[in-house]
């Protein structure tokens, strides 16, 4: 999409498709169009095309078996449907196939330039979206996922646990596995939210490949966590709750790790490291550096940033 | 393994205590490592290598090797205990591998203990009495005579050990918590025995009702009446529960009791079990505690497998199934709603008592939930009668308490006193008072979030539940968290404010609205926007949040402000009036100054310095450039001869002036701010 998105009109009327052009066409929006659903599909067959623009009333090919088409052969296209009946229940229909929008016919340019730039805007947010889900949600972590969820179902209260086990597997809980985890243990989706909301425990942002826990209990306080967490917060270029980009490292604030022994402490992992000055703890954190690049713990205060 | 009738208790006690005893056929010398979550962070798995490696190359098979839980002293890791045949066991502290083959080579091959490494020789002292009719072992073997080694100071001779007694902690450091045969050799499981053959429900509940014994988690209720409560509701289900969410900042007894001596939390939920009628039980444990976790585990495990959890517990008939559940992350689930609502998979939110859990509880059955720390005091108990507990401790507090002794303190660790000894014991003789030399105390905070903070002259308040609760904190769950003057109150009552607008469940207003405006004004007396009128809206907000608030988390977050506004009146006021935060904590109320007078210039100051913002020369008194300087404190930090003085922010006159009238009690600042 690097040149704006590409549309498709599909309509059996051309007046409609004309006058839907000159009205994208003036915003900048790179526009064609089809008259009627099979002229449709030879064009969509070349691919290209980002959004689709269809009536649902054509002669031959119909909206509906062009939008079952288009959801089979080519997902990633977004849909937006024009239709002059907008009753309930054809738009039920094909909200139910997974369109994005529809356009009243007849239609006003704003109404039209609106449900466009929601729609781009959408699809935009859906297409990275769908990528992350890819890459964050493989198959095989979902076979997992529901034989964790299948061991308790029937267990009463396993909703925690069953949390636990999926932030485990995926590293995170981001929504579509929460709703995984709703049906599975047959919980409203808001109930399943309410109780990842609440515990520190859980996250819906992905973490780094290590977690950072900086204690910031009373004796850790008393003893000057602040210095080392402003150190390393620095170090890394994030605050707390964040990842770096490289997704190396991630850094929490949890409240008193019980190791007041050994204050101020942090976590790296399940490693726990005691007495931390904001220098010890810059060479833990590249110590983990250097054994992810396969060498040696790095020396004592190796940092490029830390200057003497 | 088989399972147990309670007659194998007594001969795998027997067997195990011959396996391990030291004799000259036998194993001749025992060395274990200490190694809880502090000893593992302080680099125990290092000594622990370097002592297999020399075992394996000196080839000797006569010595025994194991590991233990926390020893207590978290200051002086990684420990070892080493005993050798008819000498008492010497305590090695602050070692790291080296150390480890020196002593290894001094102490085990050539028989002479290495003085300059140990910390102490002896056993700690305990009370327990020992059940063939000795009389209590209340100090080493060494007191024999054997004494060639006046070097290493006796425990009786440490006030860190001396003041000590052990019951809780009687396991610490002297089992493998892995081990359940080194439990059982402890008389592990007989008070469960006896509790199962010998004693009906109502027994063990006048048993614990006549101790005394009060929960340890916080709000110290009576935990004989709690057992009672719960035993009279008729009901098919119950739950008995143990609150192992530790969650105040500063406090780490019950996760070093869970890591040290698992089975002594699951005996006294088996016998708390029975009192009840409850068959099935749940350990509540932070998700932060993974070496808890797999030590509980493991011991559930070990003794279900032994037939002391699941069906038929010793052949009595009676059941107990314990599962581990995993919290994750809320500090008001240490409250008993809460808890039971988390451990039903909900939000852990409170809810109005009555009901009480006892009788609706978990999943609406009657439910008994107890700390870790009670747990693990039931066992004895049980065993030794309620007027041996009463031996120690004063009449409405019996008994000993744990406490996680931290902060500015030299000693920092795991102590076990008798309740009714005075605050300053603890602090001066077991903690060994202030860490950094020129620093003064200034106040300990008990309690936690939910706590307060008192000052030296109230040192003298004795540790029992009444006394403490009357200046204005509470025991709570033990931490006890040292503070130095380099600290600010102010700061110190913001911090908390913090923590529990943050862990505020939300569910009442007063709470999570009445301790957002309590950070907000804190916030902004740390930031030099306090008005005259900031202190008397804390104390009246502080009330009402008091009174109005639905659960303990509420009624309890405004005790730091309150204390520290009690004791502490003239640091809001230096701040508000004087914009002036002595301890030089707060950064927008602070000027850092070099007092040439004192000034050695020796360029630490200078070196350490982040910002650059100090010049100065050998021989020539040192100064910081106001406008480089950030406030970071290094300087005020590093200064060998408190050189580095603290200012009002704003401060232009005459600084000799001002600290002069400081020390003189005058009020020099009138005017400045």
């Amino acid at each position: 999409m690097a040149e704006g998105p590409r549309i498709l009109i599909v309509d059996d009327e051309l007046v409609v498709i004309k006058s839907a052009e000159r009205v994208l066409k003036a915003e900048g929006y790179s526009v064609e169009g089809a008259v009627g659903g099979r002229e449709a599909i030879l064009k969509l067959e070349k691919g290209g095309y980002d959004l689709v623009f269809t009536d649902l009333k054509m002669p031959e090919v119909d909206g509906l078996t062009l939008i079952k088409w288009l959801k089979k052969t080519n997902p990633a296209v977004g849909i937006v449907i024009i239709t002059g009946y907008p009753s309930q229940d054809t738009i039920k229909d094909a909200l139910e196939l997974g369109i994005i929008d529809y356009v009243p016919k007849p239609f006003t340019p704003s109404v039209l330039l609106d449900v466009t730039e929601r729609a781009v805007e959408w699809i935009k947010g859906r297409k990275s979206k769908e990528e992350q889900t890819v890459e964050e949600f493989p198959p095989a972590m979902a076979v997992e996922l529901d034989r964790v969820i299948a061991k308790y179902r029937d267990t009463p209260g396993s909703l925690i646990p069953v949390l636990q086990r999926a932030q485990e597997i995926v590293g995170y809980l981001p929504p579509v596995v929460q709703k995984r985890v709703a049906k599975g243990l047959n919980l409203s989706e808001a109930e399943v939210h309410g109780v990842v909301s609440f515990y520190s425990f859980f996250t819906m942002k992905p973490r780094g490949d290590h977690n950072i826990r900086i204690c910031l209990g009373t004796a850790c306080y008393v003893k000057g966590i602040e210095g080392v967490l402003e150190k390393v917060k620095e170090n890394l270029k994030i605050g707390i709750g964040e990842t770096t980009e490289n997704r190396n490292f991630s850094l929490e604030g949890v409240r008193c790790l019980g190791a007041c022994g050994l204050a101020p402490v942090m976590m790296v992992d399940q490693e726990t490291y005691g007495a931390l000055t904001p220098a010890k703890a810059i060479d833990v954190i590249n110590s983990y550096y250097a054994a992810a690049a396969g060498r040696e713990p790095a020396l004592a205060g190796a940092s490029p940033e830390e200057e003497e | 393994m088989s399972r147990l009738s309670a007659g194998d208790l007594t001969r795998i006690k027997q067997e195990q205590k011959a396996r391990q005893a030291l004799k000259k056929d036998g194993y001749t010398t025992k060395v274990t490592v200490h190694m809880g979550t502090c000893g593992v962070a302080a680099g125990a798995n290092a000594v622990m290598t370097a002592l297999a490696e020399e075992i394996a190359t000196s080839g000797r098979k006569d010595i025994f090797v194991t590991t233990s839980g926390c020893a207590g002293l978290c200051a002086r890791e990684p420990l070892a205990t080493i005993e050798v045949l008819d000498q008492p066991p010497v305590r090695y502290c602050d070692l790291n591998d080296q150390k480890m083959r020196d002593i290894f080579h001094g102490h085990i091959m050539a028989g002479i203990p290495v003085d300059k490494l140990a910390l102490v020789r002896g056993s700690e002292t305990t009370d327990l009495p020992s059940p063939e009719g000795q009389p209590p072992v209340t100090d080493s073997p060494s007191a024999a005579g054997t004494d060639e080694k006046p070097l290493i100071p006796t425990m009786q001779e440490i006030p860190f050990f001396r003041h000590q007694v052990l019951r809780v902690l009687r396991n610490k450091g002297v089992i493998d918590p892995e081990s359940i045969d080194d439990y059982i050799a402890r008389d592990g499981y007989q008070a469960a025995a006896k509790a199962l053959t010998q004693m009906k429900p109502e027994d063990i509940v006048k048993v614990v009702k006549d101790s005394g014994l009060r929960g340890r988690g916080g709000a110290g209720f009576p935990t004989g009446m709690k057992w009672e409560f719960a035993s009279k509701v008729p009901s098919d289900v119950k739950y008995m529960l143990c609150n192992g969410d530790e969650g105040d900042p500063g406090a780490f007894m019950d996760r070093s009791v869970m890591e040290a001596d698992p089975h002594s939390v699951i005996e006294g939920m088996i016998i708390g079990a029975k009192a009840i009628g409850a068959h099935h039980g749940y350990i509540y444990v932070r998700a932060e505690y993974p070496l808890a976790v797999k030590r509980l585990q493991l011991a559930i495990d070990l003794a279900t497998e032994r037939g002391l959890l699941g069906k038929d517990i010793l052949g009595t008939g009676f059941d107990f199934e314990l599962s581990i559940y995993l919290g994750a992350g809320a500090f008001v689930c240490g409250e008993e709603t809460a808890l039971m609502r988390s451990l039903e998979g909900k939000r852990g939110m409170p809810r109005p008592r009555p009901p009480f859990p006892a009788h609706k509880g978990l999943w609406d059955k009657p439910s008994v939930l107890n700390n870790v720390e009670t747990l693990a005091q039931i066992a004895p108990i049980i065993l030794h009668g309620a007027p041996w507990y009463r031996t120690l401790g004063t009449e409405k507090s019996s008994g000993t308490k744990v406490f996680a002794l931290t902060g500015a303190i030299s000693n920092v660790g795991l102590v076990e006193i008798p309740m009714g000894i005075p605050l300053r014991r603890v602090i001066y003789d077991i903690g060994g008072g202030i860490k950094k030399k020129g620093r003064k105390f200034k106040a300990v905070q008990l309690g936690g979030p939910s706590g307060g903070c008192i000052p030296e002259a109230y040192l003298d308040t004795l540790v029992t539940y009444e006394d403490i609760v009357a200046t204005g904190a509470i025991i709570g769950s033990g931490g006890m968290v040292v503070m130095d003057d380099t600290n600010c109150m102010v700061s110190t009552a913001r911090f908390f404010l913090d923590f529990t607008t943050d862990e505020s469940c939300g569910k009442c207003p007063p709470c999570r609205v009445g301790t957002k405006i309590l950070l907000d004004i804190l916030t902004g007396i740390t930031e030099g926007k306090g008005t005259e009128s900031d202190m008397e809206t804390l104390e009246d907000l502080s009330r009402d949040i008091i009174a109005t608030s639905l659960c303990g988390l509420g009624q309890t977050a405004p005790n730091p402000v309150l204390t520290t506004l009690r004791y502490f009146r003239h640091e809001y006021e230096d701040h508000i009036k004087h914009k002036w935060c002595k301890a030089g904590v707060c950064r927008n109320l602070t000027k850092f100054w070099i007092d040439e007078k004192l000034c050695k210039a020796c360029g630490a100051c200078l070196r350490a310095c982040p910002a650059k913002a100090i010049v100065g020369e050998k021989k020539v008194p040192h100064k910081i450039i106001q406008e480089l300087c950030v406030q970071c404190r290094t300087c005020y930090d590093t200064c060998k001869f408190n050189s580095i003085r603290i200012l009002p922010a704003k401060f232009e006159g005459d600084p000799y002036e001002l600290l002069g009238a400081e020390a003189a009690g005058v009020d020099a600042t009138k005017g400045d701010a």
